[in-house]
């Protein structure tokens, strides 16, 4: 059991690896970061408290809606998925994240007090 | 259905309207009297002088001092003017013995003031003055000089004045147009509430209205147009004010006065009853003063009770009984007819000349009586009527000699019976309570005794049932009777007996609670919000730099990954994109610690704008060289 388990991740390592283009591996690193930072508040929250309620939301939400925004960066970038974004070149995507993001971040801001 | 309801409406508004006016304001003696005094004050010049002495002649007195007044006048005569020969000349005729000289010059003054082109004032003026003096004048140039001037001034005064001037000319004249006038004049009076009826000039035009109206019907015998609800209403509208702003207002309203008394047509007649209406066996006359409306007894009328019955059961107890006239009073003995107590209904008509007006009146007479109790028994009795009741009677105004005991085994009793002290029929007085009475402590408690279908009250007090009205505080009680009505003579105030009440549970007599609520009460102090305990700084600070570590792995994994800005074209649009971009994160950071939101949007659009530009120009860019490389 424990063997195809193993094997099924190494090979998803090796393909991720090999096939992945170099821009998507970078968002993935970004993915990544995000999912750290939001873990780390979370674990703070748990284990000292929730004093004050309304920061740690707003991080956590910032956290959350940078990495689907991010998400959506990855999947309209991907070259594989051309078929479905006819009209949104990663030009358009890229600057429908940064808008994205600057509406979010405003409303973090307001709420974190 | 539309037709129904307003035939009805009218049906029901003729049936309201049967109901005759009576008025609701005269003048009293005193108010008489206060008139007189008012014109009889000393008059200054010449036209208070007509004022006071015609005024006073209106109310039937004749100035003291005659020959003093003639000479007055006559040394304040001015020939030459229309007005001071006007006043001269009437207050001349109200005095006996008075002439006063007429020159050609004057006459001829007169009669030249009799045209269009004088004012009605001039022209009323003009003709009293030789229709007082005896001159001769032509009535029928006066009555088209009128006619003219009502035409060119249609006014209320005008109108009035012309009225006035055509009740002294001839009556051989043509004063049928003028007397329609009057009917035109009374449709424009104001109804105030069904009750007053005058003019918006006031209540010196609507006196002087009522006396031009009836001397001039008067004059050509012919009846005013005016109904009598109408009458009763200019009465109500002229004797509303008893104190006057003006010798002409005081002299309108005696003129209005004299006229309405004894004029050929109408005349109000004004009932009023000597004291309060009430009658008791003291006082068995019902009087009553029918008087006109200058307050002098109407000797030729007589008055009868056309019906009386009691308002409560309107069972009728007279039917046409005459009132007898005794000293300028009239006077009913209502006691014979043996009414028993409470309201009733008079309707009173006044017979004797057919000019009487508003002889219809409806009073409310109330007849009162003694009250005496009988039968007073107080009684014990026991709650399971094991042992019979003793009964001990009290006559009033007697007290119980022994006092009575009630606890919870037993209830106390109180049985009576309330007649009327002549005839001894049973009574109901509104009030008959029972008021038991703590002279210790000061606590009263009163009680209702009600009776039952005989009339015989009855009242029980169960002590147990009752403790919380007494507060369960034992002790001696005073119990009082109180019998209270409007038609009772003789209200009753008896303290029948002492009453020891003896309740269980006795809590020790507290203070009545009234006495603390005035005290200052204990002082709220207000607790502000505690700040939340906070994690120490150590844990805070750990905290942090654990959140900040994953950007060191973002940037190693991306220098790793081979991240460069080997692309980046130093074009306009992608420097302003990056300095813009750089500048909106700076912006939420400011948001963060100085701004409000306000201020932090229109930041934003300016430079989220600048942003967008340089940063669609130089994405644009990109694409285009990425579609090149392709």
């Amino acid at each position: 059991m424990s063997n195809s388990v193993f094997s099924v991740i190494s090979r998803f390592v090796e393909e991720y690896r090999s096939s992945t283009p170099n821009k998507l591996k970078m968002i993935d690193a970004y993915l990544l970061y995000i999912l750290l930072t939001g873990v780390f508040q979370f674990l703070y929250c748990v284990l000292v408290g929730t004093f004050p309620f309304n920061s740690f939301l707003s991080g956590f939400i910032s956290c959350v809606g940078s990495f689907i925004l991010a998400v959506c960066l990855r999947i309209q970038i991907n070259p594989q998925n051309k078929r479905d974004f006819l009209t949104v070149s990663p030009e358009r995507a890229f600057a429908d994240f940064l808008f994205a993001h600057t509406i979010l971040h405003l409303v973090i801001v307001n709420f974190v007090g | 259905m539309a037709h129904l309801c307003l035939f009805s409406l009218l049906a029901l508004s003729l049936v309201l309207k049967t109901q005759a006016l009576t008025p609701t304001h005269h003048l009293t003696t005193t108010d008489v009297a206060r008139l007189q005094a008012v014109l009889s004050q000393p008059f200054t010049d010449l036209k208070s002088a007509y004022y006071s002495v015609v005024g006073l002649s209106k109310l039937g007195i004749f100035v003291a001092d005659a020959d003093e007044t003639c000479r007055f006048i006559k040394s304040n005569l001015d020939p030459s003017s229309v007005e001071s020969l006007f006043y001269a000349a009437e207050a001349s005729q109200a005095l006996p013995g008075c002439e006063i000289p007429v020159s050609n010059d004057t006459r001829d003054l007169l009669l030249a003031t009799v045209s269009e082109d004088s004012t009605a004032s001039q022209i009323h003026q003009s003709v009293s003055t030789l229709s007082s003096l005896g001159l001769p004048l032509a009535s029928q140039e006066v009555v088209s000089a009128l006619k003219a001037r009502i035409s060119k001034e249609d006014n209320v005064l005008t109108i009035i004045l012309a009225l006035q001037t055509a009740s002294r000319l001839s009556q051989q004249a043509e004063l049928g147009d003028i007397l329609e006038e009057i009917e035109d004049l009374a449709a424009r009076l104001d109804d105030l509430g069904g009750v007053y009826l005058q003019f918006e000039e006031g209540l010196e035009a609507t006196a002087l209205f009522v006396s031009a109206a009836y001397a001039l019907s008067d004059h050509v015998d012919m009846e005013p147009p005016l109904k009598e609800d109408q009458v009763i209403q200019l009465v109500n509208s002229i004797f509303s004010k008893k104190s006057w702003d003006s010798l002409s207002e005081a002299f309108s309203v005696a003129s209005a006065a004299e006229s309405l008394s004894n004029n050929r047509f109408h005349v109000p007649v004004i009932v009023s009853a000597q004291g309060p209406a009430a009658i008791s066996h003291s006082q068995p006359f019902l009087r009553l003063q029918v008087t006109d409306v200058l307050c002098q007894p109407l000797s030729s009328a007589s008055v009868l009770v056309e019906s009386a019955s009691a308002t409560s059961s309107k069972s009728a107890i007279l039917s046409q009984a005459p009132f007898t006239l005794r000293d300028g009073i009239f006077e009913l003995n209502f006691m014979s007819s043996k009414p028993a107590s409470g309201y009733y209904q008079f309707s009173i008509a006044i017979a004797g000349d057919s000019r009487f007006v508003a002889n219809h009146v409806e009073l409310k007479v109330k007849v009162s009586t003694r009250v005496s109790i009988n039968n007073m028994d107080l009684s014990v009795v026991d709650k399971d009527q094991s042992i019979g009741p003793k009964t001990t009677r009290v006559e009033y105004p007697t007290k119980a000699k022994a006092s009575f005991m009630a606890d919870s085994h037993q209830n106390f009793a109180m049985t009576f019976q309330l007649v009327d002290e002549t005839t001894g029929v049973e009574l109901t007085p509104h009030q008959t309570f029972v008021r038991l009475h703590n002279q210790k402590t000061g606590q009263e408690v009163v009680f209702v005794a009600e009776p039952d279908s005989k009339n015989l009250y009855k009242f029980e007090l169960d002590t147990t049932e009752r403790k919380t009205e007494f507060d369960s505080i034992s002790g001696t009680y005073a119990l009082y009777l109180m019998v209270g009505d409007a038609t009772l003579e003789n209200p009753i105030l008896w303290n029948v007996a002492d009453v020891v009440l003896k309740f269980l549970d006795e809590e020790a007599p507290s203070t009545i609670q009234a006495k603390t609520l005035y005290t200052p009460k204990p002082e709220i102090q207000h607790l502000f919000r505690e700040p939340e305990k906070k994690p120490p700084t150590v844990v805070s600070n750990a905290f942090t730099a654990l959140v900040l570590s994953p950007f060191l792995l973002l940037l190693i994994l991306w220098f790793k990954l081979g991240a460069n800005i080997s692309n980046f074209t130093l074009s306009p649009s992608t420097i302003l994109f990056h300095i813009g971009h750089a500048a909106m994160l700076g912006l939420m950071y400011v948001y963060w610690t100085h701004l409000n939101m306000f201020q932090t949007l229109k930041y934003l659009a300016i430079i989220g704008s600048l942003t967008f530009l340089a940063g669609n120009r130089m994405l644009a860019q990109k694409a285009v060289k990425r579609l090149e490389g392709k």
